[in-house]
């Protein structure tokens, strides 16, 4: 029975709402239907002989009061709520609209707050939270191996082997080479040379990852032997741009490096792979991947070119597979202990791996946003108390008239829901326009952000954070007005206000003080860092260098010499031209991310125990390299043009090198043995930050191309040149297809370029924490200014009495900012001891200044109190003008 | 003015509620009728006892429909208007059964009352 009840009632509700809908039509029908029934009427006393006028009159009483009818019909089409709502929503907008100073004051607080917020979680949503475009991808781990220095590195292939057939965590184990290893092609059959990045992987390799191909199949173990190797999958991004999204590819032939090889698989649409933030951005992506041999007896334990990947089994977790591969880890370092003594391995899931660069930056970023928009809040809470106060007399007159509480309550709601709605649509259109000006700026650690779509998790994400704005500071006006009785307020003039409001608003001032402090301590600190970070000598120079990738063909130019003599040839061409003052190659370029490094030995020192090892980079460069990328030769001489295969072996070393090797004794003419060769160090020049402008020197050795231990076919050119980038790589590129045409030239950037980019997501964090904590400071000072405001306004008949009583203008002036400072003051002390607590997190992100660097914790609180003073003093000043007559009269 | 409220107040008033039942009657015993031709037989059979605005015939209407008693269909009238016409749903059917039984009830209790009430 009372489920009947329900349904009926549901039921009813439901025709009424239809009937709200539609209740236009459904008037329109009893219109037509009563007016008929007036006319019949009247019609009837026409033949009852009637006049006209006085039948219609006569059938009007007889009918009755139409527009009574009407009006009863209507409130019986309509749900009562729902129609108070509606009045509710107009009284808001009037109410709004009656005062756009507030209305607008609060529309764009929100909206900055809102904005800021959904763009910043849009960022971090795509960078942090969005799951790799792999199968299960929380199942999958990167293996590395732990350095006898703690730190983590790649693989050696036997290693590899061993742990790919020791373990039994895992459903599958595959490698790849790292990027410093991995192959190059040039595309064959085209019209102009061109690169393809390429890709050299296991058996196995994309079974691990889960991929579903496009077209064809992944590789078959046997095609990673020796001889069965010359096939290919190619990414989609090369399948549609190189070959036309030809969908019969699979099959067909193609050269590559002037080999043929068959193509027998395309990758998905949005299939990438990286093991760090930045290689998700689409230049670092691998083009065509090439299957890797490894053969057992051949494989090494001293080099370490692999990345290796791993699928766990279902229910086995990541520290199961850790105790593992330690037990595994032991064995191996006894069985091979010149290269494994001391050493480990170490599984980490790869979704942590690639996160783990930008993680930090990107939740202080969240972070920080998310106390804008505390801010925010408060900002409107504040401003909505202010009107509150202002309408405590309507209130009061409400409840006396009959409203009940519940019913004010929900108008009030409806206010600053309507306020959190605009704020909300506002700040997401906000939200738009910073993701749109933001994704071009992006650093490349946050690349995969931009695919940023507007997402409905997005969408839902800036909803509830309106619609839970909206609430909370819709409650703070409730705590002002609700707790008065209604007949108090009516006696009091409402120029004095409660204790409970002025402290919650005193309260909010505070806090807003104090969050603010905060924000601009850490941006502070950020500023200062990046400001030493870019003021760093990077040990080259970066102007007027232009750099480029040439990919050399080792079928044509099988040895170094040919290589080398390509090079010389290049740069004598180069120099020739107008405008281009010199030239040089290198193999790995600073600030590129490209790295190797060799172990070597000292001559005629005793030998190293076993398992240690003098380690070096390693930096094959030509003639002329010093000299334009500006690299100061310190010692000794610099490679010329003579040393080449035939003449005696050299070796230059950094800085770092010689006063670690040799901190007494002078290096030049001392021998160094690598790669079974030994050579003379000639020459000591200065130290390169090679790894990033954060990082620090390290052990460097250069030989010439010519006398390095393997073909140097990708080398990087440096152009010194007084030309603007663009008339420069026309240059370059003229001069390389003058030599060799088949040469592809890519990657074309000016050292400017390169210095900028590994500096980027610095800038970026700096950039955005200093506009949130400038949003911040701007929020405190309106925040402060409405409650000193607020405070005049209530006390200015006290200030009245004041000033008729004798008190000066300075007097009140200083009784006004005396309470000003009291605020600042406390928010300041709280806001200190706040960054105090929270500078740690922030720590890893600084550069060159300690966490509580005693200058940023010095000078914020002073620009932050100078600014809230300034904000305070306009009400100030203005109750020093107070009139003690109007004052008086002014109740 | 003042002489058509007296004259009129010898007329009852519609007792509240019980519009809605006697339209239901209506419906059952007639078949479909229009809004008109409901008030024409309220009318007939109260020989002229009750007054009733007529529009608040429609009021009633809504409320029936609303509840599901009755369902309304436009059709033509007698002289070939449009017209809408309504007709007792099933429900509306056991409604007043409903009804007419409590109406029954309650009748006879007042009645039984005010005979005592006569009797003193």
């Amino acid at each position: 029975m009372p489920e009947l009840m329900i349904v009926r009632k549901v039921r009813k509700l439901w025709q009424r709402m239809r009937d709200t809908v539609r209740n236009e039509p459904r008037e329109l029908e009893f219109q037509t239907e009563m007016e008929e029934h007036v006319r019949l009427l009247a019609e009837r006393y026409r033949r009852q002989g009637m006049t006209v006028e006085a039948a219609l009159l006569a059938a009007r009483r007889q009918f009755g009061n139409p527009t009574l009818i009407k009006e009863d019909l209507r409130a019986m089409q309509i749900i009562p709520s729902i129609e108070a709502l509606r009045g509710d929503l107009t009284y808001a907008a009037r109410m709004l609209r009656k005062n756009p100073g507030f209305a607008a004051a609060a529309v764009i607080t929100l909206a900055l707050g809102i904005g800021a917020n959904t763009a910043t979680f849009s960022v971090c949503n795509a960078v942090l939270f969005k799951p790799l475009p792999y199968a299960e991808p929380d199942r999958i781990v990167m293996l590395s191996e732990r350095r006898r220095d703690g730190t983590l590195g790649n693989v050696a292939p036997a290693n590899f082997v061993d742990w790919r057939d020791g373990s039994r965590s895992f459903s599958g184990m595959a490698a790849m080479r790292a990027p410093s290893f991995a192959p190059s092609f040039i595309l064959g059959g085209q019209s102009e040379a061109s690169r393809l990045a390429g890709g050299m992987v296991s058996s196995g390799f994309f079974s691990v990852l889960g991929v579903q191909f496009k077209l064809g199949r992944n590789f078959l173990p046997e095609e990673h032997r020796l001889g069965q190797d010359r096939v290919a999958i190619l990414s989609y991004s090369a399948w549609s741009a190189r070959f036309g999204a030809d969908r019969d590819i699979v099959g067909k032939a193609m050269t590559l490096n002037e080999e043929s090889y068959t193509v027998v698989g395309v990758l998905p649409a949005g299939f990438q792979f990286g093991t760090t933030s930045a290689d998700f951005q689409e230049r670092s992506q691998v083009e065509i991947w090439v299957p890797m041999a490894l053969d057992p007896p051949k494989l090494q334990r001293g080099s370490h070119p692999l990345l290796v990947i791993a699928r766990l089994k279902q229910d086995v977790k990541v520290a199961q597979a850790q105790a593992e591969l330690d037990v595994l880890a032991s064995n191996l370092a006894q069985q091979y202990p010149e290269q494994n003594k001391d050493t480990g391995i170490v599984a980490v899931p790869l979704e942590d791996k690639v996160t783990g660069s930008v993680r930090v930056a990107l939740e202080t970023l969240l972070g920080a946003v998310g106390l804008v928009l505390l801010i925010a809040c408060a900002n409107v809470a504040n401003l909505l108390l202010n009107r509150a106060a202002g309408r405590q007399r309507e209130m009061a007159v409400r409840i006396a008239l009959g409203a009940s509480r519940g019913r004010l309550a929900q108008q009030l709601l409806t206010e600053s829901l309507l306020l959190a709605s605009l704020g909300g649509i506002a700040g997401f259109i906000l939200a738009l326009a910073a993701i749109a000006a933001l994704t071009p700026q992006l650093p490349a650690d946050l690349s995969r952000a931009s695919g940023i779509a507007v997402d409905a998790r997005m969408l839902i994400f800036t909803a509830v954070l309106s619609l839970v704005t909206g609430i909370l500071f819709g409650l703070g006006p409730l705590f002002g007005s609700g707790r008065e009785s209604a007949g108090e307020s009516l006696k009091q003039n409402n120029r004095t206000s409660s204790g409970i409001q002025t402290r919650l608003r005193s309260g909010l001032a505070v806090a807003q003080i104090a969050i603010a402090i905060t924000l601009l301590i850490g941006a502070g600190l950020m500023v200062k860092s990046f400001w030493a970070l870019v003021h760093v000598a990077p040990g080259f120079r970066s102007d007027s260098i232009l750099t480029a990738r040439l990919l050399i063909p080792t079928s044509r130019y099988t040895d170094s010499r040919k290589i080398a003599a390509f090079e010389r040839a290049l740069r004598e061409s180069l120099e020739d031209r107008p405008g281009i003052q010199s030239a040089g190659f290198a193999t790995y370029l600073p600030l590129t991310g490209l790295d190797h490094a060799l172990g070597f030995l000292v001559e005629g020192r005793p030998p190293l125990p076993i398992g240690t090892y003098n380690v070096a980079k390693y930096r094959p460069v030509s003639a002329g390299y010093f000299e334009t990328i500006g690299i100061p030769l310190l010692r000794g001489r610099s490679f010329t043009v003579a040393d080449t295969a035939e003449s005696p072996w050299v070796v230059m070393i950094n800085d770092s090198m010689a006063r670690e090797y040799w901190p007494s004794e002078n290096p030049i003419g001392q021998r160094v043995q690598f790669a079974g060769t030994g050579r003379t160090v000639i020459g000591v020049v200065g130290d390169v930050l090679h790894e990033g402008l954060e990082g620090a020197a390290k052990p460097e050795m250069y030989m010439p191309v010519e006398q390095a231990p393997r073909i140097e076919s990708g080398p990087t050119i440096v152009v010194r040149t007084a030309l603007d980038s663009g008339a420069a790589a026309a240059e370059l590129r003229g001069a390389v297809s003058a030599i060799d045409r088949t040469v592809p030239v890519d990657r074309i950037e000016t050292m400017q370029q390169l210095v900028s980019g590994s500096v980027a997501q610095p800038h970026f964090r700096t950039m955005i924490l200093t506009a949130f904590s400038l949003l911040a400071l701007m929020m405190a000072s309106i925040g402060i200014y409405g409650v000193m405001n607020y405070m005049v306004i209530q006390r200015t008949r006290e200030f009245g009495i004041r000033l008729s009583l004798g008190a000066t203008p300075s007097d009140v002036l200083r009784l006004v900012l005396r309470r000003a400072a009291v605020l600042i003051s406390v928010g300041t002390c709280l806001g200190i001891a706040g960054s105090v607590l929270l500078v740690r997190f922030i720590a890893k992100l600084l550069f060159g200044i300690a966490p509580l660097d005693p200058l940023t914790f010095a000078a914020v609180p002073m620009l932050l109190a100078i600014v809230a003073l300034a904000a305070s003093y306009i009400p100030a000043r203005r109750a020093t003008r107070i009139d003690p007559i109007a004052a008086l009269r002014y109740e | 003015m003042t002489k058509g409220k007296v004259e009129s107040n010898k007329k009852s008033e519609v007792l509240q509620g019980t519009l809605d039942l006697m339209i239901l009657k209506t419906l059952q015993a007639m078949g479909p009728l229009h809004g008109f031709g409901i008030a024409r037989r309220l009318e007939q059979l109260s020989e002229e006892v009750l007054r009733l605005n007529e529009g608040t015939v429609y009021t009633s209407l809504l409320r029936l429909q609303q509840e599901g008693w009755i369902a309304a269909e436009w059709g033509a009238s007698e002289n070939n208007r449009k017209a809408k016409f309504y007709s007792i749903t099933k429900r509306g059917l056991k409604q007043l059964e409903r009804e007419t039984e409590d109406w029954e009830r309650i009748s006879g209790v007042i009645d039984r009352l005010l005979r005592l009430e006569g009797q003193r």
